[in-house]
């Protein structure tokens, strides 16, 4: 598929591993990178090994993966190709809504040519805030994700 | 720029040149445009095209701007070159540069889309809108109906809450309610009644 | 996870007490993610003079799905009524619960 580039990590629940997609549509792909790298240096022995448990790093596309997170705006251009990516994936599939543009359209959110949200588009099972959100923000999303189809208290 | 460069672009292009802030500037008439460009590469070196875009001068019309460079080259500085002309915006048509430099192509395809300037001769078509896409965006009046639709949370004054907004008489309502006072508007935002859907009846007198 | 300094660009607290309802962020904020209500209180100085009036805060909301977390709020506040605080993982599963009432505004203060 010609257009944004996509990483695919993977997320381990338990004993079931999550992968995840990531739709890079703008900036706030770079923090989903920067979450990705810091997985895996948390494997080679750094601070994070809580992190280091749950999530691992595994390239594939958007058929192996059941996390499809949105990291950017959403363009009405772009809607479309939003849309077939989603088609893509596996069942079940999740949706992680990531930063503000995703979110509601964020500072583009009066622009003329701008969707106001991926929920627009496609059903989303969390919003994660920031402009961009932190890498460490997307970790605790994703975890969120994680106890939230296991039906796991907050 | 290089002491030498205004008089070279002076006598190649026959026209004034400006100092910009340091940047030289010409300014031709919408006939001329191509052959401007074409002269800039050919006889005064500037072979890399930069950007070309366009400006919405309201009542002057809409100025298209291209930016050009001569590359530097044997420690020679880098010169820069900003030519314009001025189109009229009841016609605003001026000739493709495209067949000068093939990269002003997706430059012009977008300001074609943005501000509704036409490209004789040139690709033509948009690059960047969704289709069915209605209207120019980049016009000065073009009104982002968002902002228009959305209530402004800084409409209020200190004192004033949502309920109080709504019912006048409230004795709750802030001062600056009851005095009718004007409401600031936030920017690019009408006065209600200039746009947007109106009821059936309301038309300002002598406004079809 | 690391340590965030105090001041990180997390998300904005309210310090309700220096809030004078004055609606500077809420016009500043590019956003249009501020939500603020207040009401007038009149009061007669007991040793005599003109009667003044003080806007009192009723609802004061920021919406952390629009906010670009650029600061102009923060910046504009002439009573310091809005800092900065580390906290960055406030995700929700759904939007409207991004939509923050002025007492968890308070709660973001260190």
């Amino acid at each position: 598929m010609s257009g944004p580039r996509a990483r695919t990590d993977e997320v381990e629940l338990g004993g079931t591993r999550w992968r995840v997609h990531d739709l890079a549509l703008a900036c706030c792909a770079l923090e989903y990178a920067a979450a990705s790298v810091r997985l895996q240096s948390a494997r080679a022995g750094a601070d994070d090994s809580d992190v280091a448990r749950h999530f691992d790093l595994l390239p594939a596309g958007p058929e192996q993966a059941d996390v499809l997170v949105v990291s950017g705006t959403v363009t009405d251009a772009m809607a479309p190709a939003v849309l077939a990516v989603w088609d893509r994936l596996g069942r079940p599939r999740y949706v992680l809504s990531f930063g503000s543009c995703a979110n509601s359209g964020g500072p583009y959110w009066d622009s003329y040519c701008v969707t106001k949200g991926v929920d627009q588009l496609v059903p989303v099972d969390v919003y994660v805030p920031g402009c961009p959100p932190r890498p460490e923000a997307l970790l605790a999303g994703l975890a969120q994700l994680r106890r939230q189809v296991a039906g796991v208290p907050a | 720029m290089s002491p030498g460069w205004p008089a070279r672009v002076a006598t190649a292009l026959a026209a004034e040149v400006h100092d910009d802030f340091g940047l030289a500037r010409v300014d031709v008439v919408p006939g001329h445009w191509a052959d401007a460009v074409r002269t800039a590469r050919d006889e005064l070196g500037c072979t890399f095209f930069d950007w070309l875009t366009a400006v919405d001068e309201l009542h002057d019309g809409y100025r298209v701007v291209c930016h050009l460079a001569v590359p530097p080259a044997g420690g020679a500085p880098i010169q820069v070159l900003m030519i314009r002309t001025l189109l009229p915006r009841d016609e605003p048509v001026v000739a493709s540069v495209a067949g000068v430099f093939a990269g002003a192509g997706w430059h012009e395809r977008e300001v074609s889309e943005m501000f509704g300037v036409v490209f004789a001769d040139g690709t033509g078509g948009g690059l960047l809108l969704p289709p069915g896409f209605v209207g120019h965006p980049l016009r000065k009046d073009f009104v982002l109906a968002s902002r228009v639709a959305a209530p402004w949370p800084g409409a209020k004054e200190p004192g004033e809450s949502d309920a109080s907004l709504a019912d006048p008489a409230d004795p709750a309502a802030g001062a600056a309610n009851r005095s009718g006072r004007r409401r600031s508007r936030p920017p690019g935002v009408p006065e209600p009644g200039d746009w947007g859907p109106r009821e059936p009846g309301t038309a300002k007198r002598g406004v079809r | 996870m690391s340590e965030l300094p105090p001041r990180s660009r997390g998300v904005i607290a309210l310090v309700e007490d220096s809030c004078t309802s004055c609606m500077l962020c809420a016009r500043e904020c590019p956003s249009w993610c501020i939500h603020i209500d207040s009401h007038g209180v009149t009061e007669v100085p007991p040793e005599g003079g003109r009667a003044r009036t003080t806007a009192v805060l009723d609802r004061f909301a920021i919406d952390w799905s629009l906010c670009m977390y650029c600061g102009i709020c923060v910046e504009v506040c002439p009573f310091d009524a809005l800092e900065w605080a580390p906290a960055h993982a406030y995700g929700e599963s759904d939007a409207g619960a991004l939509l923050h009432e002025r007492e968890r505004l308070g709660d973001w203060l260190g």
